[in-house]
């Protein structure tokens, strides 16, 4: 396994890559802002992590496998402070750093399970997602669900909302329907029908699956 | 004292949708504007003047808007008015329970820089909900005039009339985090001197990403300004995760937040039913309404099938008791379990079963059926009859007059009071003209003539036919909108509708459409996208039945047999949903979103219902009677100049070998183009006529009146398609519906055979 400064580097190159696609050598080490930045990167490619060419930097297939493992812990460290220790934002990023150097694969999955899941990390970036994604058992409740999930009589309130759609997050957010908002699930049939206060809102399934809502 | 031009402006009535904006508007302006319990009634801007302020201002009402960043087309309206060059006064129109979406708008009022007036209107509905508003508070912290209004007791009004003129810019300022305000500050720089509301606004919106706005602006300012607002929005994007412009609304929301925790409190004291009338409610009304309604359901069901049945069956005559009982005891407990304990109102139980799962469905087939006896039977039955043979008549024969009799329910009896010798216009009309010319003569003729004279015809029935069947149709419609059933009604039908590319939302022109499509197909303005607004035009046109149409089709249907009418609603449907689901996947775009705020569900009240019905009417008179005047003319001229034969005589070999049908029912078909019912009739008598004594064929009266619905709409309605959807929709839709329902006809024809 790699030491947390390797962990670190793995972390970075999966980042710019994500964000601008590729990821340039020079800007990369200026990045990485330790002294032995160059040191640590020939040991990565020298242990098969990473490759070069033309001045490019790529993970390799075991280096990806690893890069994911630390993204994934990251991220749902972040979720983890943000959405249910209500840590503020500063505090979140320097912490979830240290986080996920300390996780191991099991306490990994128990996060990702009592936070249902989550697709994106506060910055609306994805989550890789894990087995546990995948076996994801529906019977057990998460604390954060979306809230298709929900029985109806349930209170909630709003976690978060994630959308492929600019439109559908413009027009929730207009009615009211963000985060920190509580709601009441009033029925889930033949439509679902969400009471906000005094209004009640009709909304199909498409949007009930991407609203996340923690159980009251 | 006379108010010089300079000081001269407009009030402008800005608010969340259902918020009651309309009913403000008619007591501004004494004009009347539809007003109902369903979000987006108003579509479009209307203006009127108030007299009585600053010696006559002009009043705009505008369509609901969630936010002034707009949605839809509707929501656009809004925005757009605002933001015209002219000084105006907004009178922002607040559901007082729902302060918090009322201030989210108020803060972008507040970035335009507008002199704001805001009514918390509904605030009975506020303290029965045992909410309170500290409206000093909020009075000191916004500084501007906050009025209490009940709109519709007309409560709060005159204190709303005279602080309009004190209108203040609210005192609510959102900070947007540093990265978004230094954006803003740029972009108001770019902006400086080509608005006419404060940049600040603008440069929020377009951080939104305000494409409407944007297209707006490129005629103001150069290329390379929007370019550089778009680096500048990108730049900033790069900050954050979420669109920019859901960042935005949330900060605005924590600000609005922050507001209204201050001044809102909450008494406890929710206000509930009265002890006796909930007794009444849960131990009489609901098991005695629910019994009816199994019973009802029952009895629908076995009039379809009622020539299976043997006839005095004992097991026949009481299963609709046995249903009705089942339904009674299900309904009560269901209820009791439910809301006994809950301390619900009546009106909030309501709400609920109207929407339940499985209730609301029986409930919609007894609220149908209600609504049949109601326009179907009394008013396209009873009154049309009553009008059409007795109070107009016909020219040449006269009625025999008619008895007034008082009819006692239970008994079946009536006792006549007295004969009323009256023989109809027409026939007095017609014994004037004859003593000036001739009755050959074509000027007798123009106006009296039995199949198309203007007055004989074409006045007899766009008031005789059309005006009842219209009338109680608007009647059994304000109910279910003011009610605020309607919108029930889209939570259960969304499911069906996504199947045809539509969404709940769709429900309105859809309901509206079975009054009159003309109407209904304006109101398709409230549907999100463009291809939703196409499916919805297209099958109003081609499947949706108005309400003088369907009147003359279910009297005529239901007096051959029920079967028949069960088979042609089924038809009808099926057609409905086939061109729905296959247009939804001819046509481009993605689905749209069903997300609707659902209304209160209120005791509607008689008097607005009285008088949207009497403007409905009015409306549809205006645009009715002038068309069917032009169209009895045209039919006139038509024959006298040998053209109708003619036509009659290409669409005759179809009409014949591929219809089955008499020949001269295509007379019938031309006529539907000038007004659907029209054709209706025309086709049900000269069926009857050809059928002599032997009675009317039901096959070919099926296959006719399935044409007739599907077939091209009228006149009205088609120069509306053009004016909604341009010339090339509007003829390529024509031309889709013109063959497909002579089709659809053709292979009704053959099953039907089949089955002989």
């Amino acid at each position: 396994m790699t030491e947390s400064s390797q962990e670190e580097i793995l972390e970075l190159i999966w980042t710019i890559d994500e964000e601008k696609g590729e990821v340039e050598r020079d800007s990369l080490i200026k990045k990485i802002r330790l002294p032995s930045a160059e040191q640590i990167l020939n040991t990565l490619i020298h242990e098969e992590y990473v490759t070069i060419s033309d001045s490019k930097v790529a993970l390799t297939k075991k280096g990806l496998a690893d890069a994911r493992v630390i993204i994934r812990r990251h991220r749902l460290a972040e979720r983890l402070l943000h959405d249910v220790l209500d840590v503020k934002e500063d505090a979140m990023d320097s912490s979830a750093c240290k986080f996920e150097h300390i996780l191991d694969e099991e306490v990994t999955a128990s996060i990702c399970t009592l936070l249902g899941h989550p697709v994106t990390c506060p910055h609306g970036k994805a989550i890789p997602p894990g087995e546990c994604c995948e076996k994801a058992n529906k019977e057990i409740r998460p604390v954060v669900m979306p809230l298709s999930d929900l029985k109806s009589g349930d209170e909630a309130k709003i976690a978060y909302i994630v959308t492929k759609y600019h439109g559908r997050l413009d027009r929730l957010s207009s009615m009211g329907l963000l985060p920190g908002v509580q709601i009441h699930l009033h029925q889930r049939q033949p439509t679902y029908v969400i009471q906000m206060g005094e209004t009640q809102i009709a909304l199909d399934t498409a949007i009930a699956r991407d609203i996340y809502v923690r159980l009251l | 004292m006379p108010v010089s031009e300079m000081n001269r402006y407009k009030v402008a009535l800005v608010g969340n949708p259902n918020v009651g904006k309309s009913v403000i508007f008619g007591l501004l302006t004494g004009k009347y504007v539809t007003v109902s319990n369903y979000p987006g009634t108003t579509v479009e801007v209307s203006r009127g003047v108030c007299n009585g302020l600053d010696g006559g201002v002009e009043v705009v009402d505008t369509p609901g808007a969630n936010s002034l960043i707009p949605l839809s087309e509707d929501e656009s309206v809004a925005r757009d008015m605002l933001l015209e060059e002219c000084k105006k006064h907004v009178v922002q129109v607040v559901d007082a329970k729902n302060l918090r979406r009322g201030l989210l708008i108020t803060t972008q009022l507040a970035e335009m820089g507008l002199p704001v007036v805001i009514t918390l209107n509904m605030w009975d509905e506020l303290l029965d909900r045992g909410m309170n508003i500290d409206v000093n508070v909020l009075q000191e912290k916004l500084r501007l005039p906050i009025i209490k209004t009940i709109a519709t007791h007309r409560v709060g009004v005159s204190a709303l009339f005279s602080s309009i003129p004190n209108a203040k810019v609210p005192n609510l300022y959102v900070d947007y985090g540093n990265f978004i305000e230094e954006g803003i500050s740029k972009i108001e720089k770019i902006l400086q001197g080509n608005t006419t509301v404060n940049e600040r606004a603008l440069a929020i919106m377009l951080l939104s990403g305000d494409s409407a706005l944007e297209e707006k602006l490129r005629k103001k300012l150069s290329d390379h300004a929007l370019d550089e607002v778009q680096s500048i929005r990108n730049n900033i994007q790069a900050h954050f995760g979420s669109p920019l412009s859901y960042v935005i609304n949330i900060k605005r929301a924590n600000y609005v937040d922050a507001v209204v925790e201050a001044v809102t409190s909450n008494l406890k004291k929710e206000k509930e039913t009265h002890p006796v009338l909930r007794k009444i409610f849960f131990y009489f009304l609901m098991p005695a309404a629910s019994f009816f309604m199994g019973y009802k359901l029952m009895a629908l069901l076995m009039y379809l099938i009622s020539s299976r049945l043997p006839p005095g069956s004992v097991f026949a005559s009481l299963l609709p008791f046995v249903v009705g009982g089942i339904s009674s005891i299900w309904f009560s407990l269901h209820l009791y379990v439910k809301e006994y304990k809950a301390k619900s109102t009546i009106a909030g139980i309501l709400g609920s079963i109207t929407m339940h799962p499985v209730a609301a469905f029986p409930l919609l087939v007894i609220i149908l059926w209600t609504v049949y006896k109601l326009v179907g039977e009394f008013g396209a039955g009873t009154c049309v009859e009553f009008f059409e043979e007795k109070v107009f008549g016909r020219s040449l024969i006269p009625s025999g007059g008619f008895d007034v009799s008082i009819y006692i329910p239970f008994v079946q009896k009536s006792y006549v009071v007295t004969h009323v010798n009256f023989q109809g216009f027409n026939y007095y009309l017609g014994l004037l003209a004859q003593k000036l010319v001739d009755k050959d003569n074509i000027i007798f003729e123009l106006f009296l003539n039995e199949q198309s004279g203007l007055i004989r015809v074409g006045l007899t029935y766009a008031i005789a036919i059309v005006f009842p069947i219209v009338g109680f149709f608007f009647l059994a419609f304000g109910i279910m909108e003011d009610s605020g059933y309607l919108p029930r009604l889209a939570v259960m039908v969304d499911k069906i509708f996504k199947r045809i590319g539509l969404n709940g939302k769709a429900v309105l022109p859809m309901v509206l459409g079975l009054g009159c499509d003309t109407m209904a197909t304006l109101t398709t303005r409230i549907l999100n996208t463009k291809k939703e607004r196409i499916i919805a035009t297209l099958l109003l046109a081609l499947a949706i039945p108005c309400s003088a149409q369907l009147g003359v089709i279910s009297s005529v249907l239901g007096r051959v047999s029920g079967i028949y009418f069960a088979i042609y609603v089924f038809v009808i449907c099926t057609q409905l949903l086939l061109v729905g689901y296959l247009s939804s996947k001819v046509l481009p775009g993605a689905p749209s979103d069903f997300l609707m705020e659902i209304p209160p569900f209120r005791m509607p009240k008689l008097s607005n219902i009285f008088i949207k019905t009497f403007y409905r009417i009015h409306w549809f008179l205006k645009e009715a009677v002038p068309l069917f005047m032009l169209g009895t003319l045209a039919l006139f001229v038509a024959t006298k100049a040998g053209l109708l034969s003619f036509v009659e005589r290409m669409g005759a070999p179809i009409t014949r070998n591929f219809l089955g049908l008499p020949e001269e029912t295509t007379h019938g078909f031309i006529l539907g183009f000038l007004r659907r019912d029209y054709g209706a009739v025309s086709i049900f008598k000269t069926l009857e006529e050809k059928g002599g004594s032997a009675g009317i064929d039901p096959k070919q009266l099926l296959v006719s009146l399935v044409v007739i619905t599907l077939f091209i709409p009228c006149l009205a309605n088609f120069l509306v398609m053009i004016k909604e959807q341009g010339a090339k929709n509007a003829f390529l839709m024509f031309a889709f519906i013109f063959p497909y329902s002579v089709l659809v006809g053709g292979i009704l024809r053959v099953i039907l055979q089949q089955f002989s």
